[in-house]
């Protein structure tokens, strides 16, 4: 598998699957700013950092025409806060995430990714600090990191359903996870109740894929994992119907129960629906946690 | 399982329902289909595997039933149907299942009717025949043929002899006449067949149940009726201004719409349409009657009627000249005497002839140039020199001069010494009177007219008696000239031919001063004779009595028409009253100057449909063969089981599980369109105009049209080839629908069984061939028949061409144009070799000049060119290039298609370049090729 010739495959294969991830996320990201550009808060001039020529990456929109205007060059004002946060993102890489059950939607793994590095672009332009949970990738600032980021989302785990990572939890940050929460729950238990102990506050979102919330199946049936591990064998897959809708019911009350309790935010998106209204949903329950 | 041919033909066949088996034992695992029911029913189907991310929340559930979900009924249903046709397909079926026990190898007769009804089936019935003969062939039976209307001693000879002989078989236009019926009973009888098959036409005829008496001796008789209806036309009449049609039909079941086409000559003198009515039978009714109105000058062109579609001789009515009206110029002598109408000379005939003729009156100069059929002088003596010349001409090129003589011409010295050229006879001076107040002696009465006389057979009234008359100068001649006297012997009325025309002379006056004749109905009788005027209404047989009438045309069996050549004459009361026989075929005949048309169908004709009794069974022409079942219900079988997988992995959702919807609408069009070229393989009209393009007509026999197509295609390949002639794709021309007019010549192959194209096409045709398209005609069959109607071929041909603008044919010469419009060619081969190829006449005044190998023939391109060799045979490539059909043997054979095909280029030479190489210009070059 890892002969030099399969290395260099993959590798190229992982190197031009980023560039349109970074490119979608940036995307969208700059979608969101549209939305947020009016909302300026008084006492924000106090915040002026500095003046910056303008680089690539930056948004036109970023560019500050009053100072531009006076010379030939143009410039990107910065402001800085006085304590960046650090963010942290998980995005859930096992092997269940890769479902679609339509050719036309994307698969719940290439959301969480996109949502989550949007987020990230976000994030830094705004001036926070976003790294990945555990030890892997600490939170920095600037685009290098934004790459890396989107590097590392892009690797595949074989684990079929992944606990999220709760080692090395920075006191007072932030955090999002993001994935489809099928798997045991007993691990996101116990990491949100450690970051709730760390004082971490965050957003739970939960992405699913729309046959999972209908289970359009009949007949006799042998369901099987993405990876194949897990399976369960039906005569009747309609009859199962009702009793999988309270079960899945019952997973979502729980993840609810448990944001309640360590003061984080649970969200739902679907795959059928848009990015960008998940995103926006992000950015802003993001900023509210961020406040609080 | 592929069932043979002689499996099922040969071994013993069980037969349920009209459906035979050959293997009936392996019905019975039909039983076992409830069974495989349950035990379908039992089974769940196999299980679907799916990945689905949410199976960590199904870990642990359980089903309430243990019971899977069941196959649905109707899967099961089609699974049931597709093993039943597997069984079925097995068991060897056989629809129509031949009954061979009847089959023994004794000799077999066929019986034929071979009336005129038969015409209209004739095909289906010769069919109908070789189908017989192909059983007789396989059973080893010697055949003999008796056909009633025209039966001879029976032979019986091997089947393959008489089939071969079956092309000669045409149905005759009578019904078997009481002779016949005798003939042929004695035939039966003597014939000893073993088995019998009677081909009726299912019109019923005198003697028919003694035909069927003597036939139920034969061991085995089998009775066959074509199931078409025959509907017939009786002769047409005049009155009240329209033409009266009343067609019949034999078996009075639902209405039936039949149309009736007045055929004539259109003002070119070619055979046209002149004319459609629609007759209407109403449900149940055996008559249809319609009228059809014509201007008179249109209805003296017409020549007969016949029904649409019809081709037999009872479904045509031939129209004598009872329509025509004769022109005639009365001329009077005494003019200018106000009042006395009675007394005018003109006013009887006037009053007989007005009815049927058209008059004309006017001076005798101004008359002539109208050329009218009959002029009559009455008592006009003196005629100038300029007029004598004129009316002499005219009547020596066919006119009829009428005189009646009178006070001048008793007065006058007309013919007196000398006799006059427009007189029949020198007359004595002065004529005679007798009965009168100054005279003695009665007036004298008409003596019976003698054989000779053109009046034989007319009654003469005792009241018609001469006071008057002028005399006749006893010559040689006179006695010759005679056709009418007095009982005293004196002549009446005397004849004298000159030239084509004939001068007569009334020896009386054409009023009534001189005699009682104008008066009586013997008088227009006896102008009727001498076809001064056509008769309004058909002669009866004691009119005709004593005349003998010559055919001059007469009809065969589908109505066509030839010249009788030297059939004997037949009684005028015969032709009237008898019926249609050997020695009496409908057609037209002449008596004199006299036309009358004798047709199949009298005025008062019926149609019986035959009875048969109950005891024979009477079955349709249509023998279906047997036809074995076996492989349509395993074809079947399969198609159910494919139906069957598609519906599986329908159910099971695994038909649209990895293939999207969208893969499968690609599939479905690319599908659409894999059928798409050959629905839209008719190019549109802009392509065709844009390239030259050679086309055939569709003859609607998918086999000919086939080879006609690929022949046009070899040919256009070969004009690729071989000359700047660069056509596109050759097209198959529907004759109703397309526009010919892009084609400059097209392929018409023969076949029997074409329809015959409808009023427009023909206008169509018409229009094209007088525009300059040039038709070439095959009717492919000079392997067997020569040129001419010995053919099924040759007759549809002769059946086709007969409305269209055809010129004068002549077999191609040895000079025609198109022996060397690009080869240099004698020959004319296709894939036979006959050398009869017609073509448009050359011009009388052709000459050939001194030291020219040809004739100075610049005119037209000839607009058909008519052959048998069946040329599109020989020119036909298959899609590959090769030769679709094989001609001749060996390098002969080769060398033959190489010259069918420089034919072929010659001939679209000829159409596109016309006689440019019959200027004499090409002489020099053409003479050097020609090594002279």
């Amino acid at each position: 598998m890892n002969t030099p010739a399969t290395l260099r495959a993959r590798s190229e294969d992982h190197a031009a699957r980023l560039p349109p991830l970074l490119a979608r996320a940036e995307q969208l990201a700059g979608a969101v700013l549209l939305g947020d550009h009016g909302r300026r808060r008084s006492g924000m001039g106090d915040d002026f950092w500095q003046y910056r020529p303008a680089q690539m990456g930056d948004s036109r929109r970023m560019i500050d025409h009053r100072r531009s205007a006076m010379g030939d060059q143009q410039f990107v004002r910065e402001r800085e806060w006085q304590i960046a946060q650090s963010v942290m993102l998980w995005c859930d890489q096992g092997a269940s995430m890769r479902f679609t059950s339509n050719d036309n939607l994307p698969t719940k793994s290439d959301r969480a990714r996109v949502l989550t590095l949007s987020l990230a672009i976000l994030l830094n332009r705004a001036g926070e600090r976003v790294g990945l949970t555990g030890t892997r990738l600490p939170p920095r600032r600037g685009n290098a990191q934004i790459t890396q980021l989107a590097e590392m989302l892009s690797e595949d785990q074989d684990a079929e359903y992944s606990p999220p990572e709760h080692r090395a939890m920075i006191p007072n940050a932030a955090a999002m996870f993001a994935s489809d929460f099928l798997g045991d729950i007993a691990p996101v238990e116990l990491a949100l109740t450690k970051a709730a102990d760390r004082g971490v506050r965050g957003t739970l979102l939960q992405i699913l894929d729309p046959s999972e919330e209908a289970f359009p199946f009949h007949g006799r049936t042998i369901f099987e994992s993405i990876g194949g591990t897990v399976r369960h064998e039906t005569l009747k897959a309609n009859d199962l119907k009702d009793r999988y809708f309270a079960r899945l019911a019952e997973r979502k009350a729980d993840l609810q129960c448990l944001c309640a309790r360590t003061g984080w935010q649970y969200g739902l998106h679907h795959t059928e629906s848009s990015a960008q209204s998940g995103l926006l949903w992000l950015y802003q329950a993001m900023n509210g946690g961020a406040r609080v | 399982m592929a069932v043979s041919g002689d499996e099922w033909r040969g071994t013993g066949m069980t037969i349920l329902g009209g459906i035979g088996f050959g293997a009936p034992w392996l019905l019975v695992a039909l039983a076992a289909l409830p069974i495989l029911w349950l035990i379908l029913r039992a089974v769940p189907p196999a299980p679907i595997r799916r990945r689905f991310p949410g199976v960590a929340l199904l870990l642990g559930l359980q089903d309430d039933e243990t019971v899977s979900d069941r196959t649905p009924w109707w899967l099961i249903l089609l699974r049931m149907l597709a093993v039943a046709a597997i069984i079925i397909g097995l068991a060897q079926p056989v629809l129509n299942p031949e009954n061979a026990s009847n089959d023994t190898n004794g000799p077999k007769l066929i019986v034929l009717d071979g009336s005129w009804a038969g015409a209209i089936g004739h095909t289906r019935q010769l069919q109908g025949i070789e189908a017989e003969l192909d059983r007789a062939t396989s059973a080893g039976q010697p055949v003999a043929i008796l056909q009633l209307t025209d039966p001879k001693s029976l032979v019986f000879l091997p089947a393959a002899t008489v089939a071969a002989s079956l092309t000669g078989l045409k149905p005759n236009p009578w019904q078997p006449t009481a002779e016949n019926v005798a003939t042929a009973i004695t035939a039966i009888t003597n014939a000893n067949a073993s088995s019998a098959v009677w081909f009726s036409d299912g019109l019923a005829f005198k003697g028919h149940d003694d035909i069927l008496a003597t036939l139920e001796s034969v061991p085995d008789l089998r009775v066959l009726q074509g199931t078409h209806q025959i509907v017939g036309l009786t002769p047409a009449t005049y009155g009240d201004g329209a033409i009266n049609l009343s067609a019949l039909r034999a078996n009075a079941r639902d209405a039936q719409d039949v149309i009736i086409l007045a055929q004539g000559r259109d003002l070119s003198g070619n055979n046209a349409t002149l004319a459609t009515a629609t007759a209407q039978f109403a449900s149940g009714e055996n008559t249809a009657n319609t009228a059809m109105v014509l201007p008179s000058e249109l209805r003296a062109r017409v020549t007969a009627f016949e029904i649409q579609g019809l081709r037999a001789a009872g479904a045509k009515t031939l129209v004598d000249d009872a329509f025509q009206r004769r022109e005639v110029a009365l001329i009077s002598g005494r003019e200018g005497r106000e009042g006395l109408e009675l007394l005018s000379p003109l006013h009887y005939l006037n009053q007989a002839l007005e009815p049927t003729a058209d008059l004309l009156s006017g001076a005798l100069v101004d008359v002539l140039p109208a050329n009218p059929d009959v002029i009559v002088l009455a008592d006009v003596a003196i005629l100038s020199k300029a007029e004598t010349t004129s009316l002499l001409d005219w009547v020596d090129k066919g006119g009829m001069l009428l005189r009646f003589a009178g006070p001048r011409t008793a007065a006058s010295d007309i013919s007196r010494t000398e006799e006059d050229p427009l007189m029949p006879v020198r007359l004595r001076s002065g004529g005679r009177s007798v009965g009168g107040t100054m005279s003695w002696g009665e007036p004298k009465s008409v003596a019976p007219f003698t054989e000779s006389s053109p009046f034989f057979g007319l009654k003469v009234p005792a009241d018609v008696l001469v006071s008057s008359q002028v005399m006749a100068q006893p010559d040689p001649t006179l006695a010759e000239r005679v056709i009418a006297q007095l009982n005293d012997g004196t002549p009446l009325v005397t004849r004298k031919s000159i030239g084509q025309g004939q001068v007569v002379l009334f020896h009386v006056t054409a009023n009534a001063e001189w005699s009682t004749l104008p008066f009586s109905g013997l008088f227009v009788e006896m102008l009727e004779r001498l076809a001064v005027s056509s008769s309004a209404t058909a002669p009866d047989a004691t009119d005709l009595e004593g005349t003998i009438w010559t055919p001059r045309q007469v009809m065969d069996g589908f109505g066509t028409l030839r010249d009788a050549g030297t059939l004997q004459g037949v009684d005028g009361p015969d032709l009237i009253e008898g019926d249609t026989g050997p020695n009496l075929l409908p057609g037209i005949y002449t008596s004199g100057d006299r036309v009358l048309a004798r047709n199949v169908i009298s005025a008062d004709g019926v149609l019986n449909v035959t009875n048969w009794p109950a005891n024979i069974s009477v079955s349709g022409y249509a023998i279906e063969p047997p036809r074995p079942l076996g492989g349509p219900l395993l074809a079947l079988a399969l198609l159910l089981l494919l139906a069957d997988v598609i519906a599986s992995l329908a159910l099971s959702g695994r038909l649209l599980g990895q293939a999207s919807r969208g893969t499968i609408a690609v599939l479905a069009l690319g599908l659409i369109l894999w059928q798409t070229p050959t629905a839209n393989a008719q190019t549109s009209d802009i392509d065709i105009a844009s390239e030259l393009a050679l086309a055939h007509i569709i003859t609607g026999n998918k086999d000919v049209d086939e080879v006609a197509l690929a022949g046009l295609r070899g040919l256009s390949d070969t004009l690729f080839f071989r000359t700047s002639i660069e056509p596109q794709e050759p097209v198959s021309v529907d004759l109703e629908t397309d526009e010919l007019a892009f084609f400059p010549i097209l392929y018409w192959p023969i076949t029997p069984e074409q329809r015959r194209p409808s009023i427009e096409a023909y206008a169509k045709l018409n229009a094209y061939l007088r525009s300059g398209g040039m038709i070439l005609f095959d009717t492919r069959d000079a392997n067997i028949a020569g040129f001419g109607s010995a053919s099924p071929n040759g007759r549809k041909l002769q059946e086709i061409a007969g409305l269209m603008d055809i010129p004068a044919l002549e077999p191609i010469p040895a000079d025609h144009v198109l022996t060397r419009a690009f080869y240099l060619l004698q020959d004319f081969p296709g894939r036979h070799t006959s050398r009869e190829v017609w073509v448009e006449a050359s011009p009388a005044n052709a000459e050939q000049a001194e030291g020219m190998p040809f004739r100075n023939l610049n005119d037209g391109v000839t607009p058909v060119v008519i052959g048998g060799n069946d040329w599109a045979g020989a020119w036909a490539i298959t899609p590959s290039g090769g030769p679709m059909l094989p001609v001749g043997r060996g390098f002969g054979g080769e060398r033959q298609r190489e010259l069918a095909n420089r034919f072929g280029v010659n001939l679209v030479m000829h159409v596109l370049t016309g006689n440019y190489k019959s200027d004499q210009v090409h002489v020099p070059a053409l003479l050097d090729r020609l090594g002279q």
